[in-house]
Order: C-alpha cells, then sequence, then structure tokens
C-alpha cells in the first residue's frame, strides 16, 4: 500500500524560494530504487508531467520503488539530489537542462550511484544524458503547420533559450519554411515556464503580427498560449501528449516526446546495469518515444500522407531538420 | 526595431498587452501600499493573488458565474490576510516570516486542493468577464480601446486606485493608518487602536491583491493552473517601493512593469538580437536604482515592521 507525505521544506528566506517535496514509496521485493527531482508541478500537462507519469509507469512495469520531489527551484537542486544518493537510491534523474551543473557536482560524491539528466548535454563517468530529436520533431510539427496554414505565418513560444528548445523552435521554423517557401515563422521567449499569463499574452501578439498557427514549449504557460490561440480561432500545436483530447477545436497536431517510454527504456538499463554515461537520443526511428498525434480536420487530408513519406526521409536521413 | 509603432491597430495591442500584464500588479502593490502605511509589511501578496486566483476558479467553476468566483476570490485573499494579521499584529512574529509562511503555504494548499477539486477539469474554459466597450470613450483612436474596452475588473481598478490614494490622504480613517504606520505611540496615546488599524490595513490589501488574482483568472486567461501567480506578487513589492508607498506612485511603476514585459514579447521578433533577459530584469533594477538614488529623499514608513507593543518601550 502505498504512502504518502507532504512536507514542505522552506529553504533560505529568499522570497519565493520554495520547494513542495513530495515522496510517494512503494515496497517491492527488487531493491532497485529511482528517483526523480523535478523543476515543476506533476499536473502541468506538459514536461513534468510527463516526467512523473514515465518513471511512475516505468517503476510500475519493472517492479521497483520510485520517489519524486516536485517544484525545486533551481538552489534547491544540489541539495535535493544528494538527498536521494545519500537514501541509496540507484538512479537518480534530473528532470530538465538546468539540472546538468547542479548533477555534474553532486555526481562526483556519489561514484556509485547513477546519474540521468533528461535533456542533458554533457554525459561522462556516472552521468547520462537522455534526450529526444526535438529537432526532427519539431521539423515535422513546422511542415504540418506551413501545409494548413492560412495566413503563411506561424509563431514559436518557449520560456527560456535552452538547448533544446532552441532547437525544437529551429527545427520548426525550418520545416514551416520548407513545406512554404514564402513564409514566415516568428519566436518569442517568455522566460517564465509558468506564468500563464504571459504564456497568452505572448500568443496573442504572435497571432496579431499574422500568425495562425502557435506551437509553445513552456510548462503551465503551454494553457495561456493554446488559450489566446482557441479566443482567436487561431491553431495550435500540442506538445509531449496528444492535447487535441484537450482543445478539439485549436490544436492541429501534437509533438509527443513519449518520456514514459523513453524513461522506461533507460530505468531498465540502470536496473540491468547496462546504463553507460553516454547520451541517449530518441528519434523519429524509435515511434514510441517520438512521434506525432492526432490530425484535427482542420489539416488538409493530403497532408498526412506527405507528413508519413517526410518522417521516412527524416528517418533515413535525407532531409536537414535545422 | 520600433517599425511596428507606425500601425495603428499594432500600438493599441501593445498597449492593450501592456495594461492586461500590469492590472493584477496593480492591484496586489495598491493593496501592498495600504498595508505597509499601516506599517506591516506584506509579503505576502504572492500568496493572496494565488489564493485569490484559486478561490475565483474555483467559484466560477462550482457555480457558474464569474461573480460568484469574484467573491471567492476575495474571500480567501482575506483569509491569507487574517492569517498575516494573526501573527504578525496579534501574535507579533516576524511579519516578514509569518508572510513568507503564507506564501508557501497558499502556493501548497492551492495546489493540492485544485488536484483534488478540479482535477480533470483543469484545462477546460471557466465563465469570466468579458470587455465592455464604454460608448464615446472607446471611440478614441489609438488609446480609447486600450483603456475604455475593458472588462469589469479593470473599471473597478480605476476606481479602487484614486478612491485608496484619497482614503490614505484625505480622510480621516488614512491620517490614522498613516499616523499607526509612522509612529504608533503618538497614534496610541490620541486614542487609535493600533491592532484594529493594523487588522483593517491587512484585510484589505489582501483582499486587492486576490482581486488581481481573480483578474488573472476571470478576465485574462479563464483557467487555474498551479503557481499561475509567478512572481507577480513580488514584481508587485518591487512597484510600491519604486512608487515611494504611494497608490498613484504604485500604479505608475506597474504600468512601466507591464509596458517593459509587453515590450519583451513584442521587441523579440523584431530585433531577435536584443536578449530577452535584459527585460526580465528592469522591474528589479528599477526598483534598485530608485531605492539608491531616492534615498533620503523618500522613507517608508517609519514604523514599519516593527511590532507595536501597548507601553512598550
Amino acid at each position: 500500500m502505498p504512502t504518502n507525505r507532504f512536507l514542505s521544506v522552506c529553504k533560505a528566506l529568499a522570497a519565493g524560494a520554495l520547494m513542495i517535496m513530495s515522496t510517494v514509496s512503494a515496497s517491492f521485493a527488487d531493491d532497485f530504487k529511482v528517483a526523480i527531482v523535478l523543476p515543476g508541478v506533476i499536473t502541468d500537462r506538459s514536461f513534468n508531467q510527463a516526467g512523473y507519469e514515465g518513471v511512475e509507469r516505468a517503476a510500475k512495469e519493472l517492479g521497483i520503488e520510485f520517489a519524486y520531489s516536485e517544484k525545486t527551484a533551481q538552489p534547491d537542486q544540489p541539495q535535493a539530489l544528494s538527498d536521494y544518493a545519500r537514501r541509496g537510491y540507484d538512479l537518480v534523474i534530473g528532470h530538465g537542462g538546468e539540472f546538468q551543473e547542479s548533477v555534474d557536482r553532486v555526481a562526483k560524491r556519489f561514484p556509485d550511484t547513477k546519474f540521468l539528466i533528461v535533456n542533458g548535454t554533457e554525459p561522462g563517468g556516472n552521468v547520462s544524458t537522455m534526450s529526444f530529436d526535438f529537432a526532427g520533431l519539431g521539423y515535422v510539427m513546422g511542415y504540418v503547420a506551413g501545409r494548413t496554414s492560412e495566413t503563411g505565418q506561424a509563431g514559436y513560444v518557449g520560456a527560456q533559450k535552452l538547448l533544446f528548445y532552441v532547437q525544437l523552435g529551429e527545427g520548426f521554423e525550418k520545416g514551416f519554411m520548407d513545406a512554404r517557401p514564402d513564409g514566415q515563422v516568428y519566436t518569442a521567449w517568455t522566460n517564465d515556464w509558468d506564468d500563464v499569463a504571459k504564456g497568452k499574452e505572448a500568443a496573442l501578439n504572435l497571432i496579431s503580427q499574422g500568425a495562425d498557427v502557435i506551437f509553445p514549449s513552456m510548462d503551465n504557460a503551454v494553457v495561456g498560449s493554446l488559450q489566446a490561440a482557441k479566443e482567436k480561432g487561431a491553431m495550435g500545436i500540442g506538445i509531449y501528449y496528444d492535447a487535441i483530447a484537450d482543445w478539439p477545436d485549436t490544436v492541429i497536431q501534437s509533438a509527443i516526446f513519449d518520456m514514459r517510454s523513453a524513461l522506461g527504456e533507460v530505468i531498465s538499463r540502470a536496473k540491468d546495469g547496462s546504463l553507460e554515461g553516454v547520451s541517449y537520443i530518441f528519434g523519429l526511428e524509435t515511434s514510441a518515444a517520438t512521434r506525432i498525434g492526432s490530425y484535427s480536420d482542420r489539416v488538409p487530408s493530403e497532408v498526412e500522407g506527405d507528413v508519413s513519406a517526410l518522417i521516412e526521409k527524416i528517418i533515413a536521413g535525407d532531409v536537414a531538420t535545422r | 526595431m520600433i517599425e511596428f509603432l507606425s500601425n495603428p491597430q499594432a500600438i493599441t495591442d501593445f498597449l492593450s498587452t501592456s495594461l492586461r500584464l500590469s492590472i493584477p500588479i496593480i492591484f496586489a502593490a495598491v493593496g501592498g501600499v495600504i498595508s505597509e502605511r499601516s506599517g506591516v509589511f506584506n509579503i505576502s501578496l504572492e500568496g493572496c493573488i494565488i489564493g485569490g486566483a484559486f478561490g475565483a476558479a474555483l467559484g466560477a467553476y462550482l457555480l457558474g458565474t464569474p461573480v460568484a468566483g469574484l467573491l471567492l476570490g476575495v474571500f480567501v485573499a482575506m483569509m491569507a490576510g487574517l492569517l498575516l494579521a494573526g501573527l504578525a499584529v496579534g501574535l507579533s512574529i516576524n511579519q516578514l516570516v509569518a508572510g513568507i509562511a503564507i506564501n508557501i503555504l497558499m502556493l501548497g494548499l492551492t495546489s493540492y486542493l485544485a488536484r483534488l477539486i478540479l482535477g480533470a477539469d483543469a484545462t477546460s474554459t471557466l465563465p469570466g468577464f468579458h470587455p465592455i466597450a464604454i460608448p464615446g470613450l472607446s471611440a478614441i483612436p489609438i488609446l480609447g480601446p486600450v483603456f475604455f474596452n475593458q472588462d469589469v475588473l479593470t473599471y473597478l481598478m480605476y476606481l479602487l486606485v484614486p478612491l485608496s490614494w484619497w482614503v490614505i490622504y484625505k480622510t480621516p480613517w488614512g491620517l490614522s493608518l498613516r499616523a499607526v504606520g509612522d509612529y504608533p505611540v503618538a497614534a496610541d496615546s490620541a486614542g487609535i487602536s493600533v491592532p484594529r488599524v493594523r487588522l483593517f490595513a491587512v484585510l484589505i490589501s489582501c483582499a486587492m491583491a486576490g482581486l488581481g488574482g481573480c483578474y488573472l483568472v476571470l478576465s485574462q486567461v479563464f483557467v487555474f493552473t498551479e503557481h499561475m501567480s509567478a512572481g507577480k506578487g513580488f514584481i508587485a513589492l518591487a512597484a510600491l517601493i519604486l512608487g515611494r508607498w504611494n497608490p498613484i506612485g504604485a500604479l505608475l511603476a506597474c504600468l512601466f512593469f507591464g509596458f517593459s514585459d509587453a515590450l519583451q514579447l513584442r521587441l523579440q521578433f523584431n530585433s531577435p538580437d536584443v536578449p530577452y533577459q535584459l527585460f526580465s530584469m528592469v522591474p528589479f533594477v528599477a526598483s534598485f536604482l530608485a531605492l539608491v538614488f531616492l534615498s533620503g529623499k523618500v522613507r517608508p514608513p517609519a514604523a514599519i515592521g516593527i511590532r507595536y507593543e501597548r507601553g512598550g518601550k
């Protein structure tokens, strides 16, 4: 029977430094344990929820124990990571590229623990990184958007210029331009993953510039951007899950980076001892991890066949996606 | 870089964005002014915003009308205010510590309750307030649609800011408020109840910050998401310092912050070379500079942060 503990920890008096740590643990026969430290909340319907559900599912399937900490602020990362390592967790996951530095620091002190950075950039030793071919799937989304857009203009909304989100945007822009050589893609960075109001205003701005397809890639703030698209009758692209379920009239296609399948793969490697200090990248060839979602009927039907052919070409390496 | 200014529609859009981004922090900052004028630091503005937002979403979700949301939102924020007043005024606990504790509590509590109550419906659009154009005024070119084609809460803000100024500077209660914040011993000896004035000030302050949260949910995005306050309470604190503890000053500071936020969102695709972080820094750099260059000319309420004990030394 799982036990639930909910404890709030106040670190430093720095305004806003907040960390809700919640630990869910389930005991199974195997003593391999995995923990994930997340920057945001596990209900964001985006990056953090995908990571949490990924570990939860993998742990259930592999019959291992898992724990998580959500809403861990950047200054609290080393503390949270080393806490899990000290408590004997075999694999400690930092969920997001912003964990690179803190994991590097902590990993040296715990050479027997394996660390994984989702969207990390520098693997080595006991640190592995895992990410997706962001540019590739971004390219496909851009292509779909380019073929569907009426105004020939699209907007990409990101939070912070982290490497993979820059690549996602670059892929999106290239795909859009290849489908629509006379088109234009605008990019806006809001500098906030959770600020829904800012996500919405950013998208409204892009729409007033003429964009009619919006591709947001933040966490909670994605909701705001899609809301703007919905209000203005524009189109949106979902991220991480098949978002058309929540936005039936707005979302035309989704970039599904399936953390569940990707994390499952990496965690099972860690469990059988074959996880190495390298970078694991899941591209379109591993469709369980990186794939497109459902089409809306706003997308012309002939596009679907072209997109399937395009994905084959990207897998074969015949298309430059950035 | 600013060629979009040649298009009237683009200017209207840009100014509307600036205003919409400012409104939640205007409510919170003016609320903060009232509390700090009475000598109580209101660090919990952030918690009151998220509390107001959650109450607004809950009321609108359960009862299907934005008015219910507004009332519940203000109520939740006032409960946070009651807690702050109880801790900081009643029990004389350090005001900063109490404020931070309330922020953490509200953030955790609203997240927990949202998962429990809103759950799977979290992204469905809630009923909200929609813009009402004021005949005549909204037809003014460029500025008309920006200021006079807004929703009820924006018009409420237009009323509350001058009203707060008038109450603070022109009414007996405002005089008591300022006396309690500057020299509570004198106020007390003149027969003014220091705890009562501070209690009311904190409650009004939190109710106003709660209105900021209501605006986010009922007028801006029509959904509740965890941590949607996203630091606006702290920006409001910066604004009230920059605005020299004066409602009108705080209003102007917030408009300036909203303007720089909108400029950040707008300038990026016109001139991608300007780093977006530059604009995110603006509120903090401006408040910092205000503290440095206005030191001596302007001072915070003298008794702020100091607990008051009757007959104390």
